[in-house]
This record gives C-alpha cells, sequence and structure tokens, in this order.
C-alpha cells in the first residue's frame, strides 16, 4: 500500500489511469486516484473503488456533467457510494432483486430550475368561496 | 498570563478570601511539649579540651518568622503557569505531527462519508410489488409525530379501499426522529437516506403525497435493499 500523499502513488496512479483521466481527475476530485472501474449509473456516472486509499475515500464518483451536483448520483449507486452496501449495484443480488418494474427513472434535485417541486393540495377545498347571485329586478 | 491574571483578580478580592493558602503563625498547643523533647543533650563520650558547640538558641514557634508569600505568587500560580506552559507546548507538539500526516479531507460529493441502513433522511411513501400503494390511512404516523408534521386526510376508493387523499409531511417542521417510520404497519412511510434534497424557497419543502409517492417509486430500490439489511435486527 503506498500512502496517499506521496510522489510515488500520484506516478503509479498516473501510469494507471493515463495523462488524460489524471487530468480530468485534477480538475474536478482534486486528486489523482486510481481504482477499480464498478460501472456506471443511468446518467452515465463512473464509480471507482480502491480499497487501498485511505479510509472512506475508497469509493468515489466521476460525474459526467461539468455542472456536478451530489443529487445527480441515482440512488441505487448512492447506496453503494456511501458505504451503505458492500457490493456495487450490478454485482449485488439484493439490489437487483429489490428493484421494482413500476419505478420510475431518476432526475437530479430540481431546485432553483422551473422543474422545482411547487406544492399543491391533492383533495378538494372544504370551503367554498361566496358566490354572490343577484335577485332579477321585478 | 495564568499568574498575573491570579495577581489582578487576589487584589481586587477582599483580604481574608484571597489568602487561605497563606499559612499565619499560629501559636500550636504542643508548642511547649516540643521544646522539652529537642532539649540538646549530651549523649556521645566527651573529648576532654574539646568543647561542644552551643545548641542553636530555641526560638519559640510563635516568634518565628513566617516567610510571608502574600507579596509574590502563589504556589498555585507558580504551578499552573509552569503546567500550563508545557500545556502549550504538548499542544504545538500535536499540531507539528499532523503538519507531517496525509490529510484526511472525503471530497465531497465525489466520496462521501458512511451512513447506515438506518439513516432517517428525505421521506417516502412505498408501494408494495403489484405498485399498490401500501398506506392504509391509519394515521399512526400523524399521530405519533411529535412535531406534528404531517397532515393526513382519507376517504374510500371507488373500490371500497381506505386510502389517503391527502398525506402531507412539512419538511420545515420534520425533526427526522424516524418515529413515523417505527409506527407504519405496513412499512409505507420510510426515511430514505437521501440528504441531497435542499431547496431554494421553504414552499418546496411543503411535501404532498404525490412528492412522496414520486420519491419512493425513484428509491425503491434502495429502500428494499436497506430494509432487508436491517430486517435481522427489527
Amino acid at each position: 500500500m503506498i500512502l496517499t500523499p506521496s510522489i510515488r502513488r500520484v506516478v503509479a496512479n498516473v501510469r494507471q489511469v493515463g495523462l488524460r483521466q489524471a487530468w480530468r481527475d485534477l480538475n474536478y476530485i482534486g486528486d489523482m486516484k486510481a481504482g477499480r472501474y464498478c460501472g456506471q449509473d443511468e446518467h452515465g456516472n463512473r464509480f471507482f473503488e480502491n480499497p487501498d486509499e485511505t479510509l472512506w475515500r475508497h469509493r468515489w464518483v466521476d460525474f459526467a456533467s461539468h455542472d456536478f451536483n451530489a443529487s445527480q448520483v441515482t440512488p441505487e449507486w448512492h447506496a453503494w457510494l456511501t458505504h451503505i452496501r458492500h457490493l456495487p449495484p450490478p454485482e449485488d443480488p439484493i439490489m437487483q432483486a429489490s428493484k421494482q418494474p413500476w419505478q420510475t427513472p431518476h432526475f437530479e434535485n430540481l431546485t432553483g430550475t422551473r422543474g422545482a417541486f411547487k406544492t399543491y393540495s391533492t383533495t378538494k377545498p372544504k370551503i367554498a368561496g361566496w358566490e354572490p347571485k343577484v335577485a332579477a329586478r321585478a | 498570563m495564568s499568574s498575573r491574571l491570579a495577581l489582578t483578580l487576589r487584589s481586587q478580592l477582599p483580604r481574608s478570601a484571597a489568602t487561605p493558602l497563606v499559612s499565619a503563625a499560629r501559636p500550636l498547643s504542643t508548642s511547649a511539649i516540643l521544646r522539652l523533647a529537642t532539649q540538646p543533650t549530651q549523649t556521645g563520650p566527651t573529648v576532654p579540651g574539646y568543647s561542644t558547640p552551643p545548641a542553636a538558641p530555641i526560638v519559640p514557634q510563635a516568634e518565628q518568622t513566617v516567610v510571608d508569600y502574600s507579596n509574590g505568587p502563589s504556589a498555585l500560580d507558580k504551578a499552573s503557569s509552569l503546567f500550563f506552559f508545557t500545556e502549550i507546548l504538548r499542544g504545538m507538539t500535536v499540531v507539528l505531527e499532523q503538519f507531517f500526516r496525509p490529510p484526511y479531507t472525503i471530497m465531497y460529493p465525489f466520496e462521501k462519508g458512511p451512513a447506515s441502513p438506518r439513516f432517517r433522511g428525505e421521506h417516502a411513501l412505498r408501494r408494495y410489488a403489484s405498485g399498490e400503494e401500501r398506506c392504509i390511512a391509519c394515521k399512526l404516523c400523524e399521530a405519533i409525530c411529535p412535531a406534528q408534521a404531517i397532515t393526513i386526510e382519507s376517504e374510500t376508493r371507488e373500490d371500497g379501499a381506505r386510502r389517503t387523499t391527502r398525506y402531507d409531511i412539512d419538511m420545515t417542521k420534520c425533526i427526522y426522529c424516524g418515529f413515523c417510520q417505527e409506527a407504519c404497519p405496513v412499512d409505507a412511510i420510510v426515511e430514505t437516506q437521501n440528504t441531497e434534497y435542499t431547496t431554494e424557497t421553504r414552499e418546496e419543502l411543503l411535501y404532498n403525497k404525490e412528492k412522496l409517492l414520486a420519491n419512493g417509486d425513484r428509491m425503491e430500490a434502495e429502500i428494499a435493499a436497506n430494509l432487508h439489511a436491517d430486517h435481522v435486527y427489527r
């Protein structure tokens, strides 16, 4: 195991992932990491794991979007990324069995955009407004 | 610094309260007995032509001069300044050690700290595997909610089943205690592991039934896997 802030580790990681990916990682994660590719979610975010990294830094995501956001990770991968599940979702039999056909696609937190949730009442109003009726003049 | 502070404090305090540690010369009742016991007596052999040195004159304890510590720093001040100074050095050593250690920063949102399958985050309403909504409008969650954040209204559906027409959670009231999911007899209302639902306005946090069901529809796999991970402890 190579310690996290060593030149040896950086050189080894750059040799493993290539200059292009190392430059990308440096711009996003701020660190040049190398690990096992675990898969990608439906948004194209790619997930990696390297158990030799520092504790709780051994799983990370490479966001597909430049305007990245923590809520862009799908719930299945979120469970893996927050270390709730041991196995990544494609290899996790329980996660695969938990999927339902009626599930809707995931989307990111849309606050601040036109897609933001706006609450509304799901029942009929119990108070009716007064509607004046003018009787016909005789 | 501490000794100076103590000195200024003491100068402001009344004399009797500030000097309990400095001993005043007090006549002991046993002084006469002690004086008798310490009378110099010749015990060894006498050498002719060699006079024994005269014994030191005995001063009664009442007349003995006592070193006055009340003007200088007290023993407590001296001890505290010594220990606080070493404490500063020890603290600086710890800081210096950290300088040479690797940084420990979890680079959120790329990396995340550990969460539990019991983590209580954003709420969701679940469905059965058939797609039928679970909630039967028993209102147990509404009754147990300590923050009174849940509002439920129910009606009989066309097929005769009792279902909610309104299931509102005011997320700005919710204290995330998890009592609602513990009270639920059908595992309908759950708190998911999602924490990334921050909003720009308060209004977006007034969740209604459609929003909660949509949350459940998106996160069902994660919720079910978490419940499976925790079922042995329930």
